[in-house]
């Protein structure tokens, strides 16, 4: 919550102790003061109780924490150190981007614990995230709770965007959500500056998904654009209850899955697309662009700037694509508090009057709960 | 709707601002004191040589210019963190390009580290790189992630080519700061009437300049952030009658100290003065033509020299027949006379690719190695 982030700041200005064990060995000598008091201190492993495992991801697992030094619940993000290598780069860019972030919509990086073997870093604990949050509530979520996750996502993109920071890894399963509706990009490891003049990006970063057809055909010169796809594919995805392009085994199929909804793109609305390494010539007669309200039928039960701004985000070109920041100023957040375009970078939305999660009509937790029909997504008419 | 341009240079401008929040919060380099690192028995020599030998082992990597400069930035602050010992001083070097580049480049272009250390014609091993990666991500708190020179040389560019679009003859197209309006200013270059260059190349040409300045140890005293803006100042005095205006306008986003940017300002002109006529005297080389073509974008450089040298030109007389030798020489290397007809479009993608390559120097090997 908000004191979180106030005790986080005066958290900064302690320095960073590692024990280190063979200080006979430190090749930069004599800065070390001999102090080594048991007690408890940022950057130290027993400062913190691992309480139980949360996930296990490519490169690092996740335990639930206590720390030792304020009682706060934590996320141990625990990775190993491959002794050829050294700290992974995903490591790396994770720390140093996210030592730079300060959002309300970015996961807070608290400590670092880093021994010879191993690396921690030390979370703010968030309840959930929003590919549980979907289970737990399937078939669709509440149309305001959708607006208020992605006006946080769009947020959060915004104020990375801005800092030429793209995530990269767009997914439900990275943007976590607080018990209040905090939503917080999480996972940075693919993530990295986008060094100003453009360079060329590794095609092998997006989950299939959530991947943006430039980046599938090849092209590897993307920018925020890439992003925004990914948030497009997730607004569908918060609203229909089911991913907008899933699951298919290559990225010729995922292509595919695409152009049945948007369309084979042509020289005329893209020069140079059939230059793109995964561009097929025979994709040329088939479909046509078709109304996305007539392929995701929940667009049909909202309002049609719902539709335009989904619209907006799912440009086949790129550079088509709404920014960030365009995006929050779209008329599909017009019915939010005004203040909520005026926030401190710090300050959650729910801090706005007015601002808070609806409950959801489906909860599998609560199976008993009685819900009116007339509440159901499908069966609800605005 | 926004008129486009200035949303552009809305966003340059936070872009500029976090840049220089990051360069405020982290830009830290070592006092020196009676010729060596204070503190420590590192010369001012010797650390110049680290910076070079550090600028071939980012080239010989392929890594990008980016990458060079924020290896340099997290040498020189931990320089000024540690006392470090002068045997240990080309492993802290190395490590800080290894990291810069976790940080920077795509893992197929990084390799493995114990790889690097081949290529990199070291014997250290790898344990010993590992050990120092700790320290130093101890030592600087993990907060690696500054603004380097290379970083405000785009963002100068970017911001001379959104607000001054007149300009674009002269500087060349936006270096891909603003994406998305890029393509609008890349629109503007194919009207008629417009000298056509390649994209990107005038911020390329100086950010060789601005690698070149980051090993003189009278210029990394000064901000990454003063030197791009020196540097920058001046091209535009050669290149335009109305210079001033558009400096004034940079440095006032920058808010740089004029006394320090004026100091800062005189040793760049000198220093890469210096660097035009430095070919050394007794040094033989062999004029590689197999690799002319592939290194096509060197040529980019002379016509800066060229002008650099006519100003120079008319203040002292005495050199002008010298230097118009000079430069006839160049030119020939250069192949220039294609140069004046060659058609940006052609060499568009040799520059996206490969600017990190751009040398002063035609491809050149030396005899013996």
């Amino acid at each position: 919550g908000s004191s979180g982030s106030w005790w986080f700041h005066t958290l900064q200005v302690r320095r960073l102790r590692v024990q280190r064990g063979r200080r006979h060995s430190d090749p930069l000598g004599g800065t070390n003061s001999e102090d080594q008091r048991p007690s408890l201190q940022f950057g130290a492993a027993q400062s913190y109780l691992s309480l139980e495992k949360l996930g296990e991801g490519t490169y690092a697992s996740v335990y639930k924490g206590i720390s030792r030094i304020n009682g706060q619940l934590v996320a141990l993000k625990v990775i190993q150190i491959k002794t050829e290598e050294g700290v992974p780069f995903t490591a790396i860019r994770e720390a140093s981007l996210l030592k730079g972030l300060k959002h309300a919509n970015i996961v807070l990086l608290h400590d670092i614990i880093h021994t010879r073997d191993s690396l921690t870093f030390v979370f703010e604990y968030v309840q959930t995230d929003l590919s549980q949050y979907m289970t737990q509530h399937p078939g669709g979520l509440h149309s305001q709770n959708v607006r208020i996750f992605m006006f946080q996502l769009l947020r959060g993109l915004c104020y990375i965007h801005s800092r030429r920071i793209l995530h990269r890894d767009l997914k439900p399963q990275n943007l976590l959500i607080s018990y209040l509706g905090e939503l917080k990009l999480a996972d940075f490891g693919l993530a990295r500056s986008k060094s100003i003049p453009s360079q060329t990006f590794s095609s092998e970063v997006v989950t299939l998904w959530y991947r943006p057809p430039d980046v599938l055909l090849g092209s590897t010169e993307y920018s925020t654009a890439l992003d925004m796809w990914g948030a497009g594919c997730i607004f569908i995805e918060m609203l229909q209850g089911w991913p907008a392009f899933p699951g298919v085994s290559d990225v010729f199929e995922q292509l595919q899955k695409i152009w049945t909804v948007l369309g084979v793109p042509s020289e005329d609305c893209w020069p140079g697309v059939s230059l793109l390494p995964n561009y097929k010539r025979e994709w040329f007669h088939q479909s046509e662009p078709k109304q996305f309200r007539t392929v995701w039928k929940r667009l049909n039960q909202l309002p049609y700037k719902t539709e335009d701004l989904i619209q907006r985000m799912l440009k086949v070109v790129p550079t088509d694509r709404i920014s960030a920041q365009d995006s929050l100023q779209h008329p599909y957040f017009s019915t939010l508090p005004l203040p909520v375009m005026h926030l401190r970078d710090t300050a959650s939305i729910f801090k706005v009057p007015g601002v808070r999660l609806e409950t959801e009509v489906r909860d599998i937790f609560n199976p008993q709960r009685k819900v009116r029909p007339s509440l159901l997504p499908n069966t609800k008419c605005w | 709707m926004k008129n486009p341009g200035a949303a552009q240079s809305h966003r340059l401008v936070g872009l500029l601002e976090g840049a220089l929040l990051r360069e405020a919060r982290l830009w830290k380099v070592p006092v020196f004191k009676n010729g060596c690192i204070q503190g420590a028995d590192i010369s001012s020599s010797q650390h110049k040589e680290m910076i070079l030998w550090l600028g071939e082992t980012s080239r010989l990597f392929q890594f990008c210019p980016e990458t060079f400069a924020l290896g340099v930035c997290v040498l020189n602050r931990l320089l000024s963190t540690v006392k470090a010992q002068p045997k240990y001083l080309r492993c802290i070097a190395f490590t800080s390009l290894v990291l810069a580049a976790k940080i920077n480049e795509e893992d197929e272009v990084i390799g493995s580290v114990k790889d690097l250390v081949v290529r990199s014609g070291c014997n250290f091993s790898t344990a010993e790189i590992l050990r120092m990666e700790r320290i130093i991500l101890d030592k600087l708190h993990w907060d690696l992630y500054t603004a380097t020179p290379v970083d405000f040389i785009h963002i100068f560019h970017a911001l001379l080519v959104s607000d001054h679009p007149h300009l674009i003859p002269s500087i060349g197209l936006s270096s891909g700061v603003g994406d998305d309006s890029a393509t609008d200013l890349g629109t503007l270059s194919t009207e008629p009437g417009h000298q056509k260059r390649p994209p990107g190349f005038q911020a390329a040409l100086w950010t060789r300049q601005v690698q070149h300045c980051m090993a003189c140890h009278q210029l990394w005293q000064f901000k990454g952030s003063t030197l791009a803006l020196a540097i920058i100042t001046l091209e535009l005095e050669v290149l335009m009658a109305d210079w001033f205006s558009v400096f004034t306008d940079l440095l006032k986003k920058v808010q740089v100290d004029s006394a320090e940017f004026i100091h800062c300002k005189e040793i760049v002109d000198e220093y890469l003065h210096s660097l035009e006529f430095s070919l050394p005297a007794n040094a033989i080389y062999i004029f590689d033509s197999a690799q002319i073509q592939e290194e096509e974008e060197e040529r980019v450089w002379s016509p800066r020299l060229h002008l650099r040298q006519h100003k120079r030109g008319r203040r002292g007389d005495g050199e002008q027949s010298d230097s118009d030798e000079y430069y006839d020489g160049f030119r020939r290397l250069y192949n220039e006379e294609m140069t004046a007809g060659a058609e940006g479009s052609a060499m568009e993608g040799v520059f996206d690719s490969q600017q990190k390559d751009i040398s002063p120097c035609p491809p050149l090997h030396p005899a013996l190695n």
